[in-house]
């Protein structure tokens, strides 16, 4: 088979993938007011009011939230420095941090959280939940 | 002096690709505009073809990924300059490497179909590897451990954006190619200060943007 007939039909396989893979996001999206944290649902007033609001300075300017170091333990997750956490968003993006950088963060009232000392691509939006591993 | 020549392109062409993500880049995010497929399926794919037509050296995409890389690494608009740096010069090898059985004066490429088809296979791959890249290369570089499962879940999200950046590289590709049909040879004598004053210009604004931010 000549480059003429290879190129159109790889193109094509591109943008079936591209194609499935959006259909694919549309519906696996989770769309929900809570954020599940350790198997338990809270909304973001509940957590505002269990943990301490904290100001943290970043690369965009000042941040407030709830302290995460403040609010883990105070939702039963014992010796947090033993634990990772990944923090998940709607739409499927994931990152996983250690407790020495999930501790300097804060969750906005937005749903986001943000951390003074790592690139942006940490600050994970519209998160549906926190998992402890 | 044909060497010259071509490494005189290479800084040429790299700094305003360079110049792109960084100034036009930056400016599109201003105001919302989806920043990454605009700058791959547009400026990059624009860049690369162009250049690949007027030289026909191989290796030359390549070169340009290493200046615009290095032009990048001088953004303030971004989280991790290093990441964003390498990912742009992966996507001047993987252009290399889509186009490595493609001759150099375009001959496959007389319909609208194949031109179509090469915009859009060069601009999603092109774009996938930028995201994969950076998502891979920003944990390591923020001194966080990398975690193969964040970025498979991730997957179809980075399929899914594609898409929009290889339909723009489906039409720019063939509009860039009809810059065969234009005479843009530029006089000897004007040749080096031209491209070195474009380059030269490109870095002064770049790094002069960045001590202003």
């Amino acid at each position: 088979m000549g480059k003429e007939k290879i190129i159109p039909i790889l193109a094509l396989i591109v943008l079936i993938i591209g194609g499935t893979s959006s259909a694919y996001v549309y519906v696996t999206q989770i769309d929900k007011e809570t954020i599940s944290i350790n198997g338990n649902e809270y909304t973001v007033d509940q957590l505002s009011y269990m943990g301490e609001t904290k100001t943290i300075q970043t690369v965009e300017g000042e941040k407030t939230g709830v302290s995460l170091e403040d609010l883990i333990p105070k939702l039963g997750i014992g010796c947090p420095s033993c634990h990772e956490y990944t923090i998940k968003a709607k739409d499927g993006y994931q990152q996983t941090v250690e407790w020495e950088i999930m501790k300097t963060g804060v969750l906005s009232s937005i749903k986001k959280v943000y951390f003074p000392d790592t690139p942006k691509k940490f600050w994970v939006g519209d998160i549906v939940e926190i998992e402890v591993k | 002096m044909k060497k010259m020549k071509l490494i005189a392109g290479i800084l040429v062409f790299g700094s305003l690709w360079g110049f792109s993500e960084v100034i036009i880049g930056s400016s599109l995010k201003d105001i919302g505009l989806p920043t990454g497929v605009i700058m791959t399926g547009v400026f990059a794919i624009f860049f690369l073809v162009f250049s690949r037509m007027i030289y026909r050296q191989p290796g030359m995409q390549l070169g340009m990924g290493l200046v615009a890389g290095g032009l990048r690494l001088f953004n303030p608009f971004v989280g991790c300059h290093l990441c964003s740096a390498i990912a742009i010069m992966v996507e001047g090898a993987i252009f290399e490497l889509i186009w490595y059985k493609i001759s150099f004066d375009f001959s496959e490429l007389k319909t609208i179909i194949m031109q179509g088809s090469m915009g859009i296979i060069s601009a999603y791959l092109i774009y996938i590897e930028g995201y994969i890249v950076t998502q891979i290369a920003t944990p390591i570089a923020a001194g966080a451990n990398f975690y193969l499962e964040n970025l498979i879940v991730f997957l179809p999200n980075i399929f899914a954006s594609g898409l929009i950046a290889a339909l723009i590289g489906g039409v720019v590709l063939p509009v860039t190619l009809l810059a065969k049909k234009i005479d843009i040879t530029v006089k000897d004598r004007l040749y080096y200060p031209t491209t070195i004053g474009l380059s030269v210009l490109c870095w002064f604004i770049v790094i002069g943007n960045w001590f202003l931010a």
